[in-house]
């Protein structure tokens, strides 16, 4: 039987050192120029497939790079920030910094990313409603009640990731 | 599925109770809280109230500037002035409410009253350092830019400084010390016991 390669449990101080090191250098290299550019492509690629999810779905919107406007006028930008490329780094800097085998980290980063980009379309686009709706709740929604749901569910992914990375590890210790 | 209980139960009560806390917070706790940080803050900048019900911030700095046509002569700068609009203070009050739901969505009130009410002081210290914070990088980068000594690197970290503080710290900050003060919820979302081999367990257990 082939051994999986086994996790340990994680030493604090580590953990906090690659995590922070992570964080830093991720947000660092996100406000250089050039990263800010894939980042506002990014952006505009997002807007793209929110405008195509709301059209698919019978609403009305029209797109101008990373703007999308209702038809009375109302219109909302995917700004560095709103497209959950903070928290994608988040748990990008845990999943690295928690030891795993490297197979794990890579589908942790992938599988996470994916769900935490799928729940910020949820997000954006519900915000375009809200905004159509009442500014106040838009900004209220916008600034900070998706936001800290956002890292919850974040956080409740990288829970799920460690689970299933350390379960198998756990029984073949024990020998299972 | 029963074994991400833990983890379904945790974000179904999170979300409910950050929905609930952030609209408490938003309503009714918001003024009173801006008040307080007003008042905390208050002790190491002067703040006073602008006309436009803003705040206005007083920043120790020590700049010395160079000679200017009208003001030949060097002189030091000993602090700066800016407006900060108070919907922009409202992000350093947001970490509270944010802890508040995650202690609660964790295990409750009564075996989670410790962390509850460590946690409360560390966040309301983590808020007050985080605004102290964002006042002295706005005022730095102020001061950098009268004495002409801002580089492109200069601008770069005072730029990644105020992400960090304003975009960044008062949403993870919360987690991070929910994670640092409720050990039980740490050794479940680490997987601590998991993760130890299950003879060293029943050893330790029978000790």
């Amino acid at each position: 039987m082939k051994r999986r390669p086994a996790v340990v449990s994680p030493s604090p101080f580590r953990f906090v050192l690659i995590f922070v090191g992570c964080l830093l250098f991720a947000f660092g290299a996100l406000l250089t120029p050039a990263v800010q550019s894939l980042d506002v492509r990014f952006s505009s690629a997002l807007v793209q497939l929110s405008q195509g999810l709301i059209l698919g779905c019978g609403g009305h919107a029209t797109r101008d790079a990373a703007i999308l406007r209702a038809p009375g006028g109302f219109g909302v930008e995917m700004r560095d920030g709103c497209n959950a490329i903070n928290v994608t780094v988040l748990l990008w800097s845990a999943v690295l910094a928690f030891p795993a085998p490297w197979k794990m980290k890579a589908l942790g980063l992938v599988a996470g990313s994916a769900i935490i980009q799928a729940l910020n379309l949820v997000r954006f686009i519900s915000l375009f409603y809200i905004g159509q709706y009442s500014m106040t709740w838009f900004e209220f929604a916008h600034a900070y009640l998706w936001e800290s749901l956002l890292v919850l569910d974040t956080m409740v992914i990288f829970w799920l990731w460690v689970q299933r990375t350390v379960r198998p590890a756990a029984a073949t210790h024990a020998g299972v | 599925m029963r074994a991400f209980e833990p983890q379904t139960r945790f974000l179904v009560r999170g979300s409910v109770l950050l929905i609930a806390l952030l609209t408490l917070w938003w309503f009714v706790l918001l003024g009173p809280m801006l008040y307080l940080l007003r008042g905390a803050a208050g002790v190491f900048l002067m703040i006073e109230d602008a006309p436009s019900s803003d705040w206005t911030l007083r920043v120790p700095v020590d700049v010395t500037l160079p000679g200017t046509p009208q003001q030949p002569l060097p002189w030091q700068l000993r602090s700066i002035d800016f407006e900060m609009p108070r919907s922009e203070a409202v992000i350093f009050t947001l970490s509270l409410p944010v802890y508040w739901a995650i202690i609660l969505a964790a295990h409750g009130v009564r075996r989670n009253l410790r962390p509850l009410l460590l946690g409360t002081a560390v966040m309301t210290a983590i808020e007050l350092v985080l605004f102290l914070g964002y006042a002295h990088i706005t005022a730095a980068d102020a001061a950098a830019q009268l004495a002409g000594t801002e580089d492109a690197a200069g601008k770069w970290i005072h730029h990644v400084g105020v992400y960090l503080d304003v975009s960044v710290f008062p949403y993870a900050a919360p987690f991070v010390v929910a994670l640092s003060l409720d050990l039980e919820l740490s050794g479940e979302v680490f997987a601590l016991r998991q993760a130890r081999t299950p003879g060293t367990t029943a050893i330790a257990r029978r000790r």
